[in-house]
């Protein structure tokens, strides 16, 4: 135990001093640090960046409308042909964003398998570090879903499994000190994507509990349940809740860490912030999200 | 309506005002309880009055976040560069609002916040071998109390920065339509954060009251305040939604 | 799109009305599913055994105390998508 501790303090402190190097490196807020590639060459210098905080909160909140009130060509950290196709495909309106977003999910993507495979390959009967933590975070989710949907529906553990540890990760992702990262939560469209298929899962295992008569009856029937519209505004507003829950504490972070690193001209303080709203606000949400959609089925099914 | 520069001033000023001064009066009160029931824990268990000190010093200084937040919008608000002549009346109304959104929105938190410290000085008081235990969950029930003033605090800065200037040449119903919609909107977050904060709190306080009379029912007491606080925040996500779009689509 | 004065103030106020709504409507709900939830957890605190039957009734309990939250949704949205 006093091991594991003191693996985690370390872990954290590494962050901490990451934090602080990238701060000294970039030196007072109107300069920016870029890494990177360009040209086939390694990057890594620090340009002048005038700071103006309006400006900033655009940038992270409407980014294609910053872009296209300054009139300039986007910074993308990326290929430039695969931005060109965004820009055809999805309209001028919304390139830079959805390029943004789907490139981070992408890396998410790669990271959760890249993960999986590497711990695929070296299952052992006497576990490694990595290995003990993946099967930890199984059985304690695996254990609610028993707990709630019963024994005989311990096949949803893998979805809940999912669910979580890919909003984890995409909420850790944004601590990473790489420009151009950003977390996919703090985009509308994952959460609530995520959201309406939660709750699309809702009603697929109560069709197949109690049958599609069965569970319409609860919503169309007139004399038991004279106020039955309202019950589907209930269902859409589980969706806005699960959904927005998530996107307004990830972007809440973001925002608040921005106007405070601006008011102290990012000393130490935004260091600290970003690790309470990256790591502990992060996993919390995670865990709710989870358990909110486990929950859902439970209560749905349970009747 | 003939608009003068010094409107821009006078909302910035009465917003700081409004801010500091309603978002203050629950930090207080909550502050309050906590520093109560911590002096009422320390007359019943005398021996374990440091983890009881302890644990009610970062309780107070956790359920002054909110006011914390509240005193940082009314500093933004009167020094933060708004002393500006553009804007019009668009500018003016979303000042105000975003003094009323934050002021208004730290009340419930701070109370619920409060009421969590202090039943958690009331329950190491009564269970002291669990003091680490009970101020860990503490400081999360109180950090979820928090999320509904985290939201009120990113609308209020929401309608400091990013909204517009008022175009040239706009009719006067215009004005009058998108200046109270902003002002909706911080009416909409801040009375909207109050009753989930509260209600948030009281989850967290009884958890905490629960952990120190059952200190085995630990993680099941634990699950339970997730849920129960995630769900009792849906109202609070409402408010956000209706507030969002009554400054990004109207 | 240009706006009579009259207008303007009848969707002004609708709008105003649309703040006030929801964020009223919303104090009550969340105190009530707060309480709602504290004796959740003050229940299966006393009996752990009944967990799940406690978590199913705070749920559905909430849910229905949610409702008035929801009618005051409703509202707000009717109020600034469909009048004036």
């Amino acid at each position: 135990m006093a091991k594991k501790k003191k693996s985690l303090l370390k872990l954290f402190l590494l962050l901490f001093i990451i934090e602080v190097i990238i701060v000294i490196i970039s030196s007072g807020y109107n300069k920016e640090l870029q890494i990177g590639f360009e040209k086939g060459k390694f990057l890594l210098r620090n340009i002048e960046h005038p700071f103006n905080l309006q400006e900033k909160i655009t940038e992270e909140f409407q980014i294609d409308e910053y872009y296209r009130q300054k009139g300039i060509e986007p910074t993308i950290y990326g290929s430039k042909e695969v931005y060109i196709f965004f820009k055809n495909t999805f309209g001028k309106e919304n390139a830079i964003s959805s390029f943004q977003l789907i490139r981070m999910l992408l890396i998410v993507d790669l990271i959760l398998l890249l993960m999986a495979l590497y711990i695929r390959r070296r299952l052992l009967s006497r576990p490694s570090k990595p290995q003990i933590l993946f099967e930890m975070i199984y059985t304690a989710l695996e254990e609610f879903v028993v707990e709630t949907l019963g024994k005989q529906r311990a096949n949803y553990a893998p979805y809940i499994v999912t669910l979580f540890i890919f909003i984890w990760t995409c909420n850790m992702i944004g601590l990473v000190p790489i420009p151009g990262f950003m977390e996919p939560t703090r985009n509308l469209n994952v959460p609530l994507g995520l959201g309406i298929f939660a709750v699309i899962i809702v009603h697929i295992t109560a069709i197949k509990v109690k049958g599609v008569w069965g569970h319409l009856k609860n919503y169309v029937n007139f004399v038991k349940n004279p106020l039955f519209l309202l019950d589907i505004v209930s269902e859409l507003s589980k969706v806005v809740s699960i959904s927005f829950r998530l996107f307004g504490n990830i972007l809440g972070g973001a925002i608040i860490i921005l106007v405070v690193s601006s008011l102290v001209s990012f000393v130490v303080i935004p260091v600290g912030l970003s690790l309470f709203f990256g790591i502990f606000i992060g996993t919390i949400q995670a865990f709710v999200f989870t358990m909110l959609a486990l929950t859902y089925i439970g209560v749905e099914i349970s009747e | 309506m003939v608009f003068s520069v010094e409107y821009i001033q006078i909302a910035s000023y009465l917003g700081a005002g409004i801010c500091v001064g309603i978002g203050a009066v629950t930090t207080g009160i909550g502050s309050g309880i906590i520093a109560g029931e911590g002096a009422l824990a320390i007359m019943k268990q005398p021996k374990a009055n440091e983890q009881i000190f302890r644990t009610m010093l970062i309780g107070q200084a956790a359920a002054q976040t909110a006011g914390i937040f509240a005193l940082v919008v009314s500093m933004l608000l009167m020094y933060g560069g708004f002393d500006v002549v553009e804007g019009g009346w668009f500018r003016a109304a979303a000042l105000l609002a975003a003094g009323i959104s934050m002021g208004i929105g730290s009340l419930g938190p701070s109370l619920g916040a409060g009421y969590s410290g202090g039943q958690a000085c009331k329950s190491i008081a009564r269970m002291p071998k669990e003091s680490n235990a009970i101020m860990g969950n503490m400081l999360i029930g109180q950090a979820l109390a928090q999320t509904s003033a985290i939201f009120a605090l990113v609308v209020s800065l929401l309608l400091l920065y990013s909204v517009p200037n008022q175009p040239a040449g706009i009719s006067i119903g215009r004005i009058i339509l998108k200046s109270m919609a902003l002002l909706g909107a911080g009416f909409s977050i801040g009375f909207g954060t109050i009753g989930p904060g509260a209600g948030i709190g009281f989850v967290a306080g009884k958890a905490n009251d629960m952990m120190g009379r059952f200190p085995k029912e630990k993680p099941k007491i634990m699950r339970t305040m997730f849920l129960g606080a995630a769900v009792s925040e849906s109202t609070a996500i409402y408010s956000l939604v209706v507030a969002f779009l009554l400054i990004f689509a109207v | 799109m240009q706006f009579t004065l009259a207008q303007g103030i009848v969707k002004a106020a609708a709008l105003l009305g649309a703040g006030l709504c929801m964020g009223m409507g919303a104090l009550g709900p969340g105190v009530g599913e707060g309480f709602v939830a504290g004796k959740a957890c003050e229940g299966i605190a006393r009996s752990p055994e009944n967990a799940s039957l406690i978590t199913r009734t705070m749920l559905v309990g909430q849910a229905v105390s949610e409702s008035t939250g929801i009618y005051s949704l409703v509202i707000a949205l009717l109020l600034i998508f469909s009048t004036g």
